[in-house]
């Protein structure tokens, strides 16, 4: 179990992730929620470097934080009219979804806590940073070109549908 | 540091390298091109096609994994590849007059259907759930802007972002459940999984029973299946007509090329678990799209629900499973891929610039105005409702066929009452041409149908009669393709 | 060794935010970040998992997960910024020139 220090670090890094994953899903103003979620990111952030994975703890600060959020606000700005706008919050499904949810969440922690996991011996790596690149490029080397090609497809796409004529 | 260079053997994936390289060869000669001669990049497109399928030719009957066992080129793998390079190579020649008649001839468009295409050959070759999840992300990234590729239109907008915003919440359940198989197998690698569920008694392991769970519903978002299937609808009729045939053909196909991989290669020994829940995924799914298809009034959003309609037979071979179940189901995609794109020809070629003529009106009285493309679309449309003598007949039959022969005859009885649905919405359209006076219409010119198209109506009429008639040579490839596995 | 339990409960709430975030919600960009959050949530998971067994495959994954959610963000985006400019709305609701 987390002890001591790194447990009271959780529970804070916990709260701050999941409060501010609410406040994104139910803020009125758009602005708001996208800066809840440049909160929720760094929690997380919080978490992998708890979890000593500190390479992935760099990257999420710089990918989802740096750039996807930052692209959302750009977004924001460049098509919501930011006080004005009212807009209709929520739909009919309110009830049907939060039955699916918490279905799917009872379901979830019920399957994590009956598992029996399998453990490995192993101290944890230290060089995280060494290993994965290791990794990258000898077993995920197919995968680690395939998502060159997926990120090649997204950036003509990305031009393709948003350029003017 | 020790560094391993896993053995790599290109030779296995040269159709894939072959369909990318060229994608990226029109973006770079794109620009060079005067507005005249964009149609070059089309040609390009289609010889990447070709060159592949021959390339795809030569591996058959080999049977080898390479990138450390991510990669699986087997005759399984390489006879879906074959279904996607055809309905490619045939999407590719009715998009160039299409494309004209819109004006919206741009190089991308060609490009995005070989990433698209690309995407799919990997999730058939695929044999590691990451390698699954990247083929199935290249495919749909280059669907989602496909859809919107009229942008001025919007209809198409619109279908752009409901395929968007419903394909990425899809991938969010397909990762959550890759996950929690990662969590308990300790690999995404599909032989370390067949491994790990074989020697443990899996079949008491929760977390395995909840990843295939949610990776089936990841899975029943891309092959539109009921309940997963509201997208399909507004998708299918906003987008440009091409792509519409192409969504309900090649990554229909591969989506389920990677669900019946996963399901029956890999979590064979929980089949039991799975198998009931698969068994009210198919009845429900053939019921709405036949039902539902009853009510259109617009022939694209008609055989959008005809395409749902058809993902629950093919889930009909899924629940049948074993060696008879597979190859049906292959060959039912072969033949669904064919008649289905025929179908759309026709559609495409009864359009006008800006003006799609998708209405069911649209069609009365095309036998009078048309008689060639009417007796085509009646041929296709009789495919489709499953009329002998034609391949829609013979791959019905085997499916059901095998669900029988497996136990399943209450499944079976399901699929026949609704194939006797479906014949009354085919048949209406049938009825119109022939049986109707055109609707007095301003612009009652002749309807010209490019070379291209008529080369597309000639193939797919010749693959729908050929399968119907003599099924025997393209059966055998099907059941050769799935007996390396079993 | 440490549990990964906490980490696994907590990766699944943020999930069923971000899932519950789709639902509920009609503004397409809200919408888009409730997935942001799903994939955080099955990141999150793999990180843990990764820890638990002992082997980096996980955070590897992770890696991929992050550049394919950064190439979703740049189509989804530009879909986003495409429709807006035709039709000025950000709710799904009002997309419905055909029936959602």
């Amino acid at each position: 179990m987390l002890t001591g220090v790194s447990e009271a670090v959780y529970y804070i890094l916990a709260a701050i992730i999941i409060g501010s994953g609410v406040m994104v899903v139910s803020m009125k103003n758009i602005f708001h929620s996208a800066l809840f979620l440049v909160l929720c990111f760094f929690g997380v952030a919080g978490i992998y470097i708890l979890l000593s994975a500190e390479f992935i703890a760099a990257v999420q600060v710089l990918i989802y934080v740096g750039a996807i959020t930052i692209l959302m606000i750009f977004a924001i700005m460049l098509t919501a009219r930011l006080y004005s706008a009212q807009i209709k919050q929520s739909n009919e499904q309110v009830v049907p979804g939060l039955i699916i949810v918490s279905a799917l969440l009872v379901i979830t922690i019920f399957a994590l806590s009956k598992t029996t996991w399998k453990l490995s011996s192993q101290a944890p790596e230290t060089q995280t940073v060494a290993e994965i690149g290791k990794l990258l490029m000898t077993t995920y080397v197919l995968p680690f070109e395939i998502v060159s090609v997926v990120l090649l497809s997204a950036l003509i796409g990305a031009i393709v549908i948003a350029r003017r004529d | 540091m020790d560094w391993i260079i896993p053995a790599v053997n290109l030779k296995l994936i040269l159709p894939e390298i072959v369909v990318c390289l060229f994608a990226i060869l029109i973006l770079v000669t794109d620009p060079f091109l005067s507005k005249e001669r964009k149609i070059w990049s089309a040609h390009l497109s289609w010889i990447a096609v070709v060159i592949a399928f021959i390339a795809n030719i030569r591996l058959w009957n080999l049977q080898e994994a390479t990138f450390t066992n991510m990669f699986l080129v087997d005759n399984y793998a390489t006879f879906f590849k074959f279904i996607f390079l055809a309905g490619s190579f045939l999407i590719i020649l009715i998009s160039m007059s299409y494309l004209k008649r819109e004006e919206i001839l741009h190089g991308e468009y060609f490009s995005l259907i070989l990433f698209s295409t690309l995407g799919m050959m990997l999730l058939a070759s695929g044999f590691d759930l990451v390698v699954i999840f990247l083929g199935l992300e290249i495919m749909s990234v280059s669907l989602y802007v496909l859809a919107g590729f009229k942008r001025s239109d919007l209809a198409s907008n619109e279908a752009s972002l409901k395929y968007f915003l419903m394909g990425a919440f899809a991938t969010g359940f397909l990762l959550y459940g890759i996950v929690m198989i990662y969590g308990s197998v300790g690999s995404t690698n599909l032989g370390q999984i067949i491994n790990h569920i074989t020697s443990n008694d899996a079949g008491s392991n929760l977390l395995i029973w909840a990843g295939a769970g949610l990776l089936l519903v990841g899975f029943g978002f891309k092959i539109a299946s009921v309940p997963f299937h509201m997208w399909v609808p507004d998708v299918y009729q906003g987008a440009p007509t091409p792509i519409t045939a192409f969504i309900s053909a090649g990554p229909k196909a591969a989506g389920f090329a990677a669900l019946l991989r996963v399901f029956l290669f890999s979590f064979t020994t929980i089949k039991m678990d799975w198998t009931m829940i698969v068994w009210i995924m198919a009845a429900l799914t053939m019921s709405v799209g036949n039902i539902v298809a009853l009510a259109q009034s617009d022939i694209k959003r008609m055989l959008a629900y005809s395409s749902i309609a058809h993902a629950g037979y093919v889930l009909v071979a899924l629940v049948a499973g074993g060696e008879t179940g597979v190859s049906s189901a292959l060959f039912y995609l072969l033949a669904y891929t064919f008649m289905n794109i025929g179908a759309f020809t026709v559609v495409i070629a009864l359009g006008r610039k800006g003006q799609d003529n998708t209405k069911l009106e649209d069609y009365s009285g095309l036998g009078s105005r048309s008689p060639i493309l009417a007796i085509l679309m009646t041929i296709f449309l009789f495919s489709l409702a499953g009329f002998p003598p034609t391949a829609g007949f013979m791959a019905k039959f085997y499916v059901f066929g095998s669900a029988v022969k497996s136990g399943f005859t209450g499944l079976v009885i399901i699929g026949v009452l609704n194939s006797l649905i479906s014949v009354y919405y085919y048949l209406r359209i049938v009825v119109l041409m022939f049986m109707q006076a055109p609707v007095t219409r301003t612009d009652n010119e002749r309807i010209k149908v490019a070379f291209c198209a008529i080369l597309v109506l000639i193939i797919s009429t010749w693959a729908v009669l050929q399968m119907g008639i003599f099924p025997q040579s393209l059966l055998s490839l099907a059941q050769a393709s799935v007996s390396s596995i079993f | 060794m440490i549990s990964s339990s906490p980490y696994l409960i907590l990766s699944a709430v943020i999930f069923i935010i971000g899932v519950l975030g789709v639902m509920v919600r009609r503004n397409i960009l809200v919408m888009f970040m409730s997935i942001e959050l799903m994939l955080n949530g099955v990141n999150l998971a793999f990180v843990a998992l990764s820890r638990q067994l002992g082997n980096l495959d996980g955070q590897v994954v992770v890696f991929l997960v992050m550049a394919v959610a950064a190439a979703e963000a740049a189509v989804g985006l530009a879909i986003i910024i495409c429709i807006y400019r035709n039709k000025k709305s950000m709710n799904v609701d009002d997309f419905n020139l055909m029936k959602w």
